[in-house]
């Protein structure tokens, strides 16, 4: 045994997470308002040039969404909040099933960005409970 | 070989335990107790980046495999422990947390 390695301070990691460990259903919740308003908008123009471009960027929000929700359940939320609430899974593949092909990503329907953000909000509601506990 | 060193904690997942620029005396080759704080290499991430060494307490085997750890954060809620990457191989503990040295400074980075 050397002194040297001893004395030679090893950094240990306490950190909650990498790269941040910083989470929010928000992120989701604004992209989700950002479909419902691109529907909107689409939806009052007749410009076809407005309208391709709201599809394609309807397109990327939507997967946005996904994107965001999917962090939360991979990253954050945990086998014991699951066991707390076991709707968690369903709620969160119904969710990013709004948000897809069958929902915001391939239709106009204003309706489907309100369910959307109707599931975003009790996931969002989970969530902060579970910050709570 | 078992050979003492010390070690600097960063961040906050161990509060309140340990808080940031805590310095600890621990054993490096120390097989870990259970209760007791580990210094432990965590598998890689997502991305396949690793992850930095840590300190994490060991609550227990693994009930599937007595031969691998399971450890977690003293804060709750958040945190990479065995809840979010499962139980550790014991090549996995580098070292035994043996107590905190009362003083405290400013982590290095």
């Amino acid at each position: 045994m050397r002194l040297r390695d001893i004395f030679q301070i090893t950094e240990v990691s306490a950190h909650c997470d990498l790269p941040c460990g910083v989470y929010d259903p928000a992120q989701a919740r604004i992209e989700a308002e950002s479909v419902k308003m691109i529907i909107q908008k689409a939806n009052e123009s007749d410009d076809p040039d407005f309208r391709a471009r709201a599809i394609v960027i309807k397109e990327e929000r939507s997967e946005l969404v996904k994107h965001h929700l999917w962090v939360l359940w991979t990253d954050y939320f945990k086998p014991p909040h699951f066991d707390k609430y076991p709707q968690l899974h369903v709620l969160v593949n119904e969710a990013t099933k709004l948000a897809g092909a069958s929902g915001t990503k391939g239709t106009f329907d204003e309706g489907k960005a309100d369910e959307l953000l109707a599931k975003i909000a009790e996931i969002d509601k989970i969530f902060w409970e579970t910050k709570q506990g | 070989m078992i050979r003492p060193g010390l070690a600097r904690v960063v961040g906050a997942s161990m509060e309140p335990t340990l808080h940031e620029g805590d310095l600890l005396l621990v054993l490096w080759g120390a097989r870990a107790r259970v209760g007791s704080l580990a210094i432990v290499r965590l598998p890689r991430d997502a991305h396949g980046m690793p992850r930095p060494v840590s300190v994490k307490r060991v609550t227990g085997t693994d009930p599937a495999d007595p031969d691998r750890w399971w450890i977690e954060g003293d804060n709750p809620g958040v945190g990479v422990d065995s809840w979010l990457v499962g139980s550790l191989p014991r090549s996995a503990v580098l070292a035994r947390v043996v107590l905190r040295i009362p003083c405290r400074r400013a982590s290095f980075t």
